[in-house]
């Protein structure tokens, strides 16, 4: 009787150890809660026993999804282990033809393809694996998945912005002047107190986001983090532009996504061609330049640099939105590239006026955006 | 039965006030509360190891009713945190009253009191405005703490409040530590807005509630609503089962569908109809976007939930 129970916790501690293989995250506590849970329960009835373990050892849903499959395959495998001198089972043998799989396997090791082999390790998670992935390869089942964690990122982004603003407000300093001043009705007893901040400093936006084909891949991409963005940061004015240039803030703010990309690509249809940076960001100078641009504001502008328009009006344009904004931000998605070099001849006008040039090719790329915001 | 960790533990099973996992399934049960056996057993393990429960699911699958139940299980209290953006120590703990102190003060202006002793009654439980997590610490008995949609919080609340939930003590710099009379029961929910930090996870165990099946959708209509017909049940949930396939906005959860029952239970209504879901559509789906897409593709979704409004109609 001792030494099956004893058996018993040994396994549930071996147990957490294959779980820990499989990349769960637990700690020497979480298997002492485990041991401590069994007390609680019936655990001969496999079902709740399974139940239990489940509910002390998981931590996020994904390793609620994994837990049944990994919990059958070990108790299985322990099963076959206690009955092992009984030998029920004929011992296997690997016989070509009757377990492909391992046979192919061996075939190829023996003439010397190594495969890969696939690891799990702990640090495994879909979400990693997207963040990495170049958005113009992203596979139609993924791009759910993607939006998603671009809508998330945007949001904290946003937020995080905020919070900074508020917290280096010192909320909690009173403002002596106009208390005294409201409380001069109560006979100068200090009943009400205000406080004050600093005010708030915040930055304006501007995104000119090139639509043309050459960026077709990516403007998806960078309009729905603009979108979600813009959900959350209000004071940002979108551009979009091929070969002219269009305002798309209100765009995006009265329409939903998807609305606001059907109406964006049917523009952007009727426009085809290439991209004429240079007229558009003119365009932009002088429509909307004075009114936007100033010291507060900083200029996002995604674009490939592909250029078949004005190269000399790029030049002016960008010099008189350097010398407004306050920082000029280009994203490239080809920047991606190890190899990529600014060697296009509007990529090459436009450096001089940048102060930050970055890549903007997945969604890891997107995070490190908010460094510069 | 011999178990080495038995020893240590038995103190707790004198406790006979604990229930058992067969009691809270009854209990669940009773309170019309229809689900699976992992949450009853995540709510008796939570219970029995004295660990906070952390729940996370889509909106409107009822997760905040688990506390509830919770609660009336234990036959105690229910004191609710409700987590937003920017909430900080001072809505979450305690805060003086000021007003209060400043008139008490000028009250006793002219009584020969010494400065200590006035500043000691200003200083007093009295002008202390307790907030729900100093609430739960002191309650007079072991009360459940249900801190809700804990994801909107900022990160700095969630290291605070890790800090509470493991030291369960609070130190109030005028009047010094109190120290928690019964550590409460915590549930925390969670809409997954932002993943919650490693730590957090740790401490608690981990519960996922997602949108039920049809069957237990069904049983949940057939248990809330009873006065419902059985066919306008079924199609009911044989719809919404339908709607939350498609990609909306705001996925209607199990509240939304028992508002739907309801409303058609009460019009008396026995079967649905197209003319019927568009006009009561407002009840289940909250976003005009949502709405508009349901409306173009109504028909296709009536034949997939297996509704023929031209039989109907005959």
């Amino acid at each position: 009787m001792i030494s099956r129970q004893t058996s018993l916790s040994r396994n549930i501690v071996q147990f957490c150890r294959y779980l820990r293989q499989k990349g769960f995250s637990l700690s020497v506590d979480d298997e002492t809660t485990a041991l401590n849970a069994l007390q609680f329960i019936d655990y001969h009835s496999n079902e709740v026993f399974r139940q239990a373990l489940k509910a002390v050892l998981c931590r996020s849903r994904s390793q609620l999804d994994q837990f049944d499959a990994l919990f059958t395959d070990y108790w299985k495998e322990l099963e076959k282990a206690v009955d092992a001198k009984e030998k029920k089972q004929p011992k296997q043998t690997l016989k070509p033809g009757v377990n492909q799989d391992s046979f192919k396997a061996l075939k190829s090791w023996l003439t010397g393809n190594k495969n890969e082999e696939i690891e799990q390790t702990a640090s495994y998670s879909t979400h990693e694996n997207l963040a990495q992935q170049d958005f113009s390869a992203v596979p139609a089942d993924d791009l759910d998945e993607i939006m998603k964690s671009i809508r998330a990122l945007s949001r904290r982004l946003a937020a995080q912005s905020n919070r900074r603003y508020e917290k280096s407000a010192k909320e909690d300093q009173p403002d002596l002047r106009r208390t005294l001043r409201k409380n001069m009705r109560n006979g100068g007893e200090l009943m009400h107190l205000i406080f004050r901040k600093p005010k708030r400093n915040r930055t304006k936006l501007v995104v000119l986001c090139d639509v043309s084909q050459s960026m077709d891949l990516y403007s998806a991409f960078l309009l729905q983090f603009m979108y979600s963005f813009q959900q959350v940061f209000r004071r940002i004015e979108t551009f979009a532009f091929s070969t002219s240039l269009q305002s798309i803030t209100s765009l995006l703010k009265q329409n939903d996504f998807s609305n606001a990309m059907k109406v964006i690509s049917a523009q952007n249809q009727s426009w085809s061609g290439g991209t004429r940076i240079g007229e558009s960001l003119h365009q932009f100078v002088t429509d909307y330049a004075a009114r936007l641009l100033d010291k507060r504001t900083i200029v996002i502008i995604l674009s490939d640099g592909w250029d078949t328009g004005d190269i000399t009006l790029l030049r002016q344009s960008m010099e008189v939105i350097h010398a407004k904004a306050r920082k000029v931000i280009w994203l490239n998605p080809l920047a991606g590239y190890t190899a990529y070099r600014p060697a296009v001849a509007g990529m090459q006008t436009a450096l001089p006026y940048i102060d930050v040039f970055a890549p903007v090719h997945n969604v890891d790329s997107l995070r490190k955006l908010g460094k510069w915001l | 039965m011999y178990w080495f960790f038995l020893s240590k533990q038995t103190s707790s099973l004198d406790n006979h006030q604990q229930p058992t996992l067969a009691d809270i399934s009854t209990l669940l049960q009773e309170q019309g509360y229809i689900t699976d056996t992992s949450v009853s057993m995540s709510l008796f393990l939570s219970l029995q190891l004295s660990k906070p429960l952390l729940i996370e699911g889509p909106a409107g699958v009822g997760k905040t009713e688990i506390a509830k139940v919770m609660a009336r299980a234990l036959q105690t209290d229910l004191i609710r945190l409700q987590c937003y953006e920017g909430l900080d120590a001072t809505h979450a703990l305690y805060e003086w009253n000021y007003q209060r102190q400043l008139l008490h003060l000028k009250m006793v202006e002219n009584q020969p009191q010494s400065v200590d002793e006035k500043e000691q009654t200003i200083f007093s439980d009295s002008f202390l405005m307790k907030r729900p997590l100093l609430q739960a610490i002191t309650h007079h008995r072991k009360p459940v703490l249900l801190i809700d949609e804990v994801d909107r919080s900022d990160e700095e609340f969630e290291s605070f409040l890790l800090e509470v939930l493991s030291d369960w003590q609070i130190t109030i710099p005028e009047t010094g530590t109190i120290k928690a009379t019964h550590i409460p029961q915590v549930i925390l929910t969670s809409n997954r807005i932002r993943e919650l930090s490693e730590a957090l996870r740790r401490r608690c165990l981990y519960l996922y509630i997602g949108y039920p099946d049809f069957e237990k959708e069904y049983l949940i209509v057939r248990n809330k609503v009873p006065g419902i017909d059985a066919r306008l049940g079924e199609q009911i949930c044989r719809f919404m089962q339908q709607l939350r396939t498609l990609k909306l906005e705001k996925t209607p959860g199990v509240a939304e569908t028992l508002d739907w029952a309801l409303a058609l239970s009460a019009l008396h209504i026995d079967h649905l109809d197209k003319n019927i879901v568009e006009q009561t559509l407002g009840v289940v789906l909250k976003d005009w976007h949502d709405t508009r897409q349901v409306q173009m593709s109504l028909s296709e979704l009536m034949e997939k939930t297996g509704i023929h409004s031209k039989l109907d109609s005959l």
